[in-house]
């Protein structure tokens, strides 16, 4: 036996769907920078990348069952995590994005429909530090903290850049739930780099 | 620093996974290991000697 084990191919892998997610969200920012479509618009169409997380997880949890991607346990747990939060997060973008167009809500309501929406990213964020702590294999904790502090590393330059470009009104006002996308997709960075300096693709 | 995990993994005919299992970790963390792109923790060295019977300075050495 060798170190050079062949391993069973689990079909399109997270990675096919977490590109085809940012590359929509993409479209879509660029659609909504340009006025092609107002605000209202650009978060209701959101739903469909997002929704792509859901068959992005189960490729995930498909991997992790195939052992490609580490132990598991903690990795499932996070998996499952994620896919509550983000299931969440659609329905409380959508509840909250009906509200709005069918109904005048009162002011205390349009507070807790427009605060739902964050809790559940802040779920997400709050799945990613449980792994970092469950996680019992030290190489793939190392790799997810890597990954985290590149997303931060980003997502913080990003905004204070565009930031100041905005003071200076070169560059559109961007609603600060971005910065999390921007936090998001760093992660897909940090999975990069890793690649690149470990060989690996990381777990997150 | 470097190790001789790849030739006592291959004296023993385990397979990469196999030694993860011996560890309880994954495949990825005995191949970074191995290739010297990770250096393992205390515990995890003292745990790589133990499955191979061996003394942690007779694995690991200062590159």
């Amino acid at each position: 036996m060798t170190g050079n084990v062949i391993e069973p191919r689990p079909g399109k892998g997270p990675f096919f769907y977490g590109g085809l997610m940012f590359a929509a969200i993409g479209v879509i920012v660029a659609l909504a920078a340009t006025d092609a479509i107002n605000t209202p618009t650009a978060l209701v169409l959101m739903a469909a990348p997002l929704a792509l997380v859901i068959p992005m997880m189960k490729a995930a949890a498909k991997r992790v069952n195939l052992g490609c991607a580490g132990k598991g346990e903690a990795q499932s747990r996070y998996i499952r995590r994620v896919a509550l939060f983000t299931s969440l997060y659609l329905i409380s973008l959508a509840i909250m994005t009906l509200a709005e167009k069918q109904y005048d809500p009162a002011e205390a309501v349009r507070v807790i429909l427009a605060t739902l929406p964050g809790l559940a990213i802040i779920g997400v964020f709050w799945a990613i530090g449980r792994l970092i702590v469950e996680e019992q294999d030290e190489f793939m904790r190392m790799l997810i903290i890597r990954q985290s502090l590149v997303a931060t590393g980003f997502a913080l330059s990003a905004a204070s850049v565009w930031g100041f470009l905005e003071n200076a009104n070169i560059v559109i006002h961007l609603d600060a739930y971005w910065w999390a996308v921007a936090w998001f997709f760093g992660l897909f960075l940090g999975a990069v780099w890793n690649r690149i300096e470990y060989g690996t693709w990381g777990a997150v | 620093m470097k190790n001789r995990l790849k030739v006592l993994r291959a004296e023993r005919d385990w397979s990469q996974q196999h030694l993860a299992d011996e560890l309880g970790v994954s495949r990825q963390s005995v191949n970074a290991i191995e290739t010297g792109k990770y250096d393992p923790s205390l515990p995890l060295a003292f745990k790589i000697a133990e499955v191979f019977a061996m003394g942690i300075e007779e694995i690991f050495e200062r590159d």
